[in-house]
């Protein structure tokens, strides 16, 4: 289990996170989703006891991360600059976290190097972007940590990794109850692999949620009256969002679809048609409820 | 079979819950017939294995299915209340865009009494 408790970092003056609490329980998927600079790297750049915090607790099975070899080595962080090994080859690569890793796992390297293609010989930094990536996702997978961190991993996979890490993630969340952090500025892809989600922004959490509790929980509704209404007739219901064209209202109310249709049902609608927001579409109503503009949201 | 739509409003596992469901009410799912496993069901859909077996929590606390350790998980054969139950959701549904469209209900029993008489209460 992950668990954050009051965490703050600073760079200088900047204020990175600024007291975030976040618990992960074990055997789960958490997918962190926030513009650039909202915080997403920090939280696992201290999972992975790269940074110390300036205040609160970062903990990994109730114990603190920083300087702790025995957590770090239960946890592998995937991302851009794990590639600065240039001047090593795959087999140079492997061997290096095979080293510190204890749980690593020759026979699932090369049954996923098999399926990748990479040469084991060849120099890292005359790989391609793609190849690089590649050979250091399959590099964490082996090393089969009970935590696994992707700083925005998925974004640069194409289509058929993608799925190839998917289907592994599956194994050992079912096999040894891997938990992974996911970063990510795509909504598709969280809300695919993730249990809960989490938005952070200016270093501070927005909110977090279980994935599904939040889909259904806000609908963008259309609706005509025989009486006159104005908005504020609609105000009491807590509405997030105001338009009119002619006779029909569009409102964009909090609730699950029985419990808007009991509220507005008083009105005596005529036409009544409610839809569910995406996930994305939310989010960004939730950013603008908090006196956030939609628009710092990548 | 079990084809979802990743992009939906609809949770994932409330879709495989519904999928299920559809699947017997065709009857291409039969009493005794066993489903996939999470482990197979996630790695083909490309989704989270806790949201596959959130679905089949869901599906076996209704009665829908039954799980045997070790075994799987198949359709129950008790399964009456719940397909009846969604069936009435989605009659409903139909009912009341009939409704919207401006059927009255007299038109609207005229349909169901034309459709028990000429036994179309049989899914073929």
């Amino acid at each position: 289990m992950i668990k954050l408790t009051g965490v703050t970092k600073k760079f200088g003056d900047f204020t990175a996170l600024d007291g975030v609490d976040l618990m992960i329980p074990k055997g789960t998927s958490f997918g962190l989703l926030g513009s650039n600079g909202a915080g997403k790297s920090t939280i696992l750049r201290l999972l992975s006891g790269i940074y110390s915090q300036d205040g609160g607790s970062v903990k990994i099975d109730d114990e603190e991360v920083f300087d702790n070899t025995s957590i770090k080595e239960r946890v592998f962080f995937i991302n851009d600059e794990t590639v600065q090994f240039g001047s090593f080859t795959l087999k140079g690569l492997r061997d290096y976290y095979k080293g510190f890793y204890p749980n690593f796992s020759d026979e699932l390297f090369e049954e996923l190097r098999n399926t990748v293609n990479l040469p084991m010989d060849k120099k890292i930094d005359r790989f391609s972007k793609g190849m690089k990536r590649q050979a250091i996702v399959i590099t964490g997978l082996a090393c089969r940590t009970d935590y696994l961190l992707l700083d925005e991993a998925f974004d640069g996979l194409d289509p058929t990794m993608r799925i190839i890490v998917k289907r592994m993630l599956v194994d050992a969340m079912l096999d040894r109850q891997l938990t992974t952090v996911i970063s990510s500025h795509n909504l598709k892809e969280i809300n695919e692999v993730c249990d809960s989600v989490a938005l952070l922004h200016q270093g501070k959490m927005l909110f977090n949620r279980d994935i599904d509790s939040v889909k259904g929980s806000i609908h963008k509704v259309q609706a005509a009256f025989k009486e006159e209404y104005t908005k504020e007739d609609f105000e009491k219901y807590g509405i997030l969002h105001y338009s009119r064209s002619q006779s029909i209202h569009y409102l964009i109310m909090k609730g699950s679809e029985e419990e808007i249709r009991e509220k507005l049902s008083e009105k005596g609608p005529i036409v009544l048609d409610l839809i569910p927001l995406s996930l994305e579409e939310i989010f960004i109503y939730e950013m603008e409820g908090m006196g956030y503009d939609a628009g710092q949201l990548d | 079979m079990f084809d979802i739509d990743l992009q939906s409003r609809t949770p994932i596992y409330e879709q495989l819950y519904k999928r299920v469901v559809e699947l017997t009410v065709k009857k291409q799912l039969r009493p005794g017939d066993k489903l996939p496993s999470v482990r197979e069901l996630a790695k083909a859909l490309g989704v989270n294995p806790n949201t596959v077996s959130k679905a089949f929590q869901n599906l076996e606390r209704d009665g829908m299915i039954y799980s045997l350790p070790g075994r799987g998980s198949f359709i129950s054969d008790k399964n009456g209340d719940v397909i009846k139950q969604n069936a009435a959701e989605q009659f409903t549904l139909a009912a009341k865009e009939a409704a919207a469209a401006g059927l009255t209900a007299e038109e609207m029993t005229e349909i169901i009494r034309k459709i028990t008489e000429t036994g179309g209460n049989k899914i073929d």
